[in-house]
């Protein structure tokens, strides 16, 4: 549904945007992940044909950016950065004038505006300027403009960014609502548990791409993958034991836990358990280590794209 | 180009306005503050005895209006005086749409809407035609009721000839015509400017520039070199309607999304 092939973007000798290459499948939620300034607003903005790449190509909706401009905003949604409503208008004709936009008739504007109203629980406030409007509430309005026409694709530019947390977690409730409805989405934060939760996969992003994929495959790609074993009162030939499975990599003893490298724990987990009972061991519990979101961040961010290698 | 669009940027635009009273009281009172006192300065020359008119400056003034020959000097004066009145009118279309025109696209970058607003289907021309015509109607309507209003007005400020020298279809031509048209001058410049520059106060600036053919042309009258006739105005509306068709073309040319979006502040 997005395909972004060496995409570039300078301005003047800075170059906000480098060479990213990356897929958003349809249905997809796609987080694009990285700091203040990595490039990821830009990008955005180049696919959704606002400013166009100083290199590279892109795809969206099955049109080709730069030539089917047109066909790509009338295809997508997009949540600006900043909700960017009309004050002095009410909730209704902010709607309305965008559905009127992106092309739709008086009566199925006023039916879709007040779908939306209804959806996101402002039917009541339709009437009254967006000026006296909370940030959460300006929020969702926005979403709800960005969604009107029924987008293929939707980009989410910080939709949490400043929000309370109440508020973020009923944006974060309706943009997993959307990935649920099959919606494309293209998220923009730098909000890891946000990504972690919310995306089916992340693009890590400083001006270059340093890295693709699942959070879980991420974390994998970096750290590997760890069992951590408790016993009572280890010994050194219990830990020859669980040293002695063929999957083992490598082990880490501190104390009675053991910390256990292995390419696959679903197989190697239950080897290990039965060499250490069978050396008498008791086994207090078996957990895979799992690393935050924010290390893998952090050392990606930190190292480039050869972390982990 | 989509009419349904522009007719709902001009929707939007309207809405805002409404909401907004005290701009509408601000383009309202310098309409009328320009349609009063000329009728009071005509009435205040029709009661007090003024200084008679030499030879010279009575046929300098037939000279230009041979038909009024029969009119006395003070018939002569007033005569003139109003047709210059209704010509500052003239101003009115183009001084009253600035702000609004100047604010246009500065505004929706100040309030952060112009990017989602870019971000649909929207057309440069469609959006700089949608913010012209909406900039304009005001202003149009304000010169149309200072119009009315100083012709309703006028048979009790100067005399039943004068009155009627002053009926000249010449000014239905100027309301309908050329107000309109010099109105879309001054927004198109404003919006152009507007999305050229990040203040507002230098697009007020600059788009006040427009005002000076009109006060030439009032000069021209004061002195004497130049009358407003039928001729000139239709003359002055085919000029205009060109310049009003290549400002909007350049402004579609000029009008850089990406300079706007990404580097005003």
């Amino acid at each position: 549904m997005i395909r972004a092939e060496g995409l570039s973007r300078r301005f003047g000798a800075f170059t906000a945007a480098q060479d990213l290459s990356f897929e958003v499948k349809g249905g997809e939620v796609f987080a694009l992940l990285g700091p203040n300034g990595a490039g990821k607003t830009t990008t955005v903005r180049m696919l959704a044909c606002l400013i166009a790449p100083s290199a590279g190509r892109a795809r969206v909706a099955d049109l080709e950016v730069g030539r089917e401009d047109d066909a790509i905003r009338s295809r997508i949604g997009f949540l600006t950065e900043s909700p960017g409503l009309y004050d002095r208008l009410s909730a209704t004709q902010n709607l309305t004038f965008f559905a009127r936009l992106q092309g739709l008739g008086a009566r199925e504007a006023g039916a879709r505006v007040a779908r939306y109203l209804d959806l996101l629980g402002l039917t009541g406030r339709g009437d009254e300027p967006v000026s006296g409007f909370s940030k959460g509430m300006r929020q969702k309005l926005a979403i709800a403009r960005a969604l009107l026409h029924e987008p293929q694709v939707l980009f989410l530019d910080e939709p949490t960014s400043g929000l309370d947390p109440e508020s973020a977690h009923v944006v974060r409730d309706f943009i997993a609502g959307l990935r649920a409805e099959g919606r494309t989405v293209l998220l923009c934060t730098h909000n890891l548990d946000e990504a972690d939760r919310l995306a089916d996969r992340i693009g890590v992003v400083k001006q270059r791409m340093l890295a693709v994929g699942t959070a879980e495959s991420l974390r994998h790609q970096l750290y590997g993958r760890r069992l951590t074993v408790r016993l009572r009162g280890a010994t050194d030939a219990q830990v020859a034991a669980a040293r002695a499975v063929a999957s083992v990599r490598e082990i880490e003893r501190d104390g009675d836990r053991l910390v256990i490298a292995v390419p696959d724990p679903e197989t190697a987990a239950p080897a290990i358990v039965r060499e250490l009972v069978r050396t008498g061991a008791d086994v207090l519990s078996v957990t895979e280590e799992r690393r935050s979101l924010e290390e893998v961040y952090l050392r990606v961010v930190h190292e480039g794209p050869g972390a982990g290698s | 180009m989509s009419g349904a669009r522009v007719g709902a940027v001009v929707v939007k635009e309207m809405q805002e306005m409404r909401r907004n009273r005290l701009l509408v009281v601000t383009m309202l009172l310098p309409a009328l503050a320009l349609t009063v006192l000329p009728l009071i300065v005509l009435r205040v020359l029709r009661a007090v005895p003024q200084r008679p008119m030499s030879p010279d400056e009575v046929s300098g003034l037939l000279a230009l209006a041979p038909q009024l020959t029969s009119f006395s000097a003070e018939e002569l004066l007033q005569v003139f005086l109003a047709r210059t009145f209704l010509t500052i009118f003239l101003i009115l279309p183009l001084i009253l749409p600035l702000t609004i025109a100047a604010h246009s696209i500065i505004g929706e970058k100040q309030m952060r809407s112009l990017e989602p607003l870019l971000a649909t289907p929207i057309r440069t021309g469609e959006l700089l035609l949608g913010k012209s015509l909406s900039a304009m109607a005001p202003a149009v309507v304000a010169t149309w009721l200072a119009y009315l209003l100083f012709f309703a007005v006028a048979p009790w400020v100067v005399t039943g000839r004068v009155y009627q020298a002053l009926l000249d279809p010449m000014w239905l031509a100027a309301a309908l015509l050329l107000a309109p048209l010099l109105s879309l001058l001054s927004v198109s410049c404003g919006v152009v400017i507007s999305s050229r520059v990040n203040d507002t106060r230098a697009a007020q600036n600059t788009g006040g520039l427009l005002v000076l053919p009109v006060v030439a042309l009032l000069g021209g009258q004061a002195l004497g070199w130049v009358l407003l006739d039928y001729r000139l105005m239709l003359a002055g509306c085919l000029l205009v309607a060109l310049i009003d068709a290549g400002v909007l073309w350049v402004g579609v040319l000029l009008f850089d999304r990406e300079t706007i979006l990404t580097r005003w502040k």
